[in-house]
């Protein structure tokens, strides 16, 4: 058994295919992606070392901190809003009794429908002339409230935010929800003869209980919140005037749009660094708020 | 923690059927994430069914009289459905073999066999999962035109690959870790190699496994736009999403058949989604909860 488990050209095979592909179509890029941005290519021609050019520029660069705000917006609002209300409605399906297994389709389905289809949507949905948004006011009578709900630069980062939301909503619901199926049944017994409330029995027996699949999906949210870009590309393109730029709609805007290659690389190469030391900041603070307990 | 147990697992107490103001509210707490969960859904395909002329209505939902069946046939025809249709189960296809087979070894080589450098490249196949994936939308493209590969199938079919081992590879091996070692030790002994265990015994085991990473992999790469409005650029090879872009170019003010072609794209996830639904939790939950 041992000779065979241990053979290196078995294990070299095995690994090879999945790795190679993996390294170069991931790790390639990304060291390519390091060396351009150190030059001052166009696209065409001729390229000179520039060094650290690219990311002096960059932090001096008010659209990129602009990017790096909404990303941390878009983070808060995950995080405070989206996985409370996620926690909540996990502990609140259990209750649902035959309609938990509709419950839980339902409020997966935004998750599984292509960006491109939902973004498209919300933007009628948030269209001046005909949209829903507008529509719904008109009808109940609040005809000064319309809005240019895109069209504004406050308005629209928080609709960004909001869809985001709305479409992630899914897979936070889920995660917590196995979480919640995972409590033993007896702990829920226990407490329930001792005359805990639902409301104490979930509060203070499951709440703890969901701490580790807590910690993994706020890192997990905080950087989904860094690496957005599909619905902002398709809902505003990162604007109106910037307003709603993500990192990654700008790189993509400075890369594709302006053919600026080695200011888009240096922007690709600070997303995956923060997005890196994002875990691992992460990581190490919320293990010590969990050890306390 | 086997996803499957957890989801047929009873809930914590019987609902009472007792009326009170509370369970009202929660039922119109419920109601209204219900609503706003599936009315883009429907939403869409009504609007789908809609004369263009109808749209600028003040109604939310406009009740299509008679249902304009022609949209879907416009775009058929317009935006060239049935070849972007192919290409993007081409691609998906492709995609989704190679994934299951290199998720597969990947899996047994960090399982099964004893090797120096296994945690090591565990590692960094988790660091692949941190990474964004658009951070590498610009050197793949450098990359992608010095070898010409750029505006082929290829251009989508391998990053696709590449981003889905990770979790495909952590579901494998999740799966693995369960799986009795009993019936491999008996294999070896009537001499059958690595290959045969693979092959013979593990692969018909594997079935639960390989649905559940088929189907998410199915969703990430049927969904993903990005990507392949940057890396193609031919008529020949474009997927489904671009369908849409065909329609804000010429005929921008056929509304109908946008919406109907946006129902072409979301209809095949959602019916995949309900018949696999177990499938799709299973392996989102499977990730998480293992950390």
């Amino acid at each position: 058994m041992h000779t065979i488990l241990g053979s290196r050209r078995t294990v070299f095979l095995l690994v090879t295919p999945g790795f190679l592909l993996f390294a170069c179509m991931i790790f390639v890029p990304i060291t390519a992606s390091f060396y351009y941005s150190l030059t001052d290519w166009n696209g065409t021609g001729e390229y000179s070392l520039t060094w650290l050019e690219n990311y002096k520029a960059l932090m001096s660069d008010e659209v990129f901190w602009k990017a790096l705000i909404n990303s941390l917006l878009l983070g808060i609002g995950l995080v405070f809003l989206q996985h409370p209300i996620a926690i909540l409605m996990a502990m609140i399906v259990t209750y649902t009794g035959r309609w938990e297994k509709f419950m839980r389709v339902v409020i997966f389905i935004p998750a599984i429908i292509s960006t491109f289809v939902t973004s498209k949507l919300w933007v009628s949905v948030f269209n001046t002339q005909f949209g829903m948004l507008n529509n719904a006011l008109t009808m109940a009578g609040l005809e000064s409230w319309r809005q240019d709900w895109l069209g504004d630069s406050t308005l629209a980062i928080l609709c960004i935010i909001f869809v985001c939301m709305w479409q992630g909503f899914g897979y936070a619901f889920l995660l917590y929800y196995a979480g919640v199926k995972g409590v033993p049944n007896d702990l829920y017994e226990a407490a329930y003869l001792d005359g805990a409330s639902k409301f104490q029995v979930n509060f203070h027996v499951v709440l703890p209980l969901l701490t580790p699949v807590l910690r993994i999906n706020l890192v997990l949210a905080v950087i989904s919140a860094f690496k957005q870009m599909e619905t902002v590309y398709l809902m505003t393109g990162g604007g109106p005037a910037n307003s709603t730029e993500f990192l990654s709609t700008y790189l993509y805007s400075k890369a594709f749009r302006e053919a600026l290659y080695g200011y888009g690389n240096a922007i690709s190469i600070l997303l995956v660094v923060i997005c890196l030391i994002i875990t691992v900041f992460m990581n190490r603070v919320i293990r010590r708020d969990v050890g306390e307990f | 923690m086997d996803g499957k147990v957890i989801l047929q697992k009873t809930s914590p107490q019987p609902s009472r059927s007792r009326f009170s103001l509370g369970r009202l509210l929660l039922t119109v707490f419920l109601l209204v994430i219900v609503i706003a969960d599936l009315f883009p859904l429907i939403w869409l395909i009504d609007f789908s069914l809609l004369k263009s002329g109808d749209f600028f209505g003040s109604d939310i939902l406009i009740w299509p009289d008679p249902p304009m069946w022609k949209n879907y046939k416009d775009a058929f025809i317009n935006a060239h459905i049935p070849l972007l249709f192919f290409n993007s189960v081409f691609v998906c296809l492709i995609s989704i073999l190679v994934i299951i087979a290199c998720s597969i070894l990947l899996g047994y080589a960090f399982t099964r066999m004893e090797w120096r450098g296994r945690k090591t490249f565990f590692s960094l196949f988790m660091v692949g999962m941190i990474i964004p994936i658009y951070s590498t939308l610009l050197p793949n493209f450098i990359i992608f035109n010095k070898f010409g590969i750029i505006d082929t199938y290829w251009a989508l079919i391998l990053p696709y690959i590449a981003f889905s081992i990770p979790l495909s590879m952590f579901i494998m091996t999740g799966f693995m870790e369960t799986l009795p070692r009993a019936v491999e030790e008996a294999a070896v002994i009537d001499g059958l190699n690595v290959w045969g265990i693979i092959f013979r015994i593990i692969l018909p085991m594997l079935k639960p496994a390989i649905a559940t990473v088929t189907v998410i992999a199915f969703l990430n790469c049927w969904n993903e736009f990005i990507m392949a409005v940057t890396y193609i650029d031919s008529d020949t090879f474009r997927t489904l999403p671009f369908a849409v872009v065909y329609f804000m170019g010429q005929y921008s003010s056929n509304y109908g058949a946008q919406f109907a072609v946006l129902s072409i794209i979301a209809l095949p996830t959602v019916i995949i989604y309900l018949l696999f639904t177990d499938q799709i939790t299973e392996g989102i939950t499977s990730g998480a909860v293992k950390g």
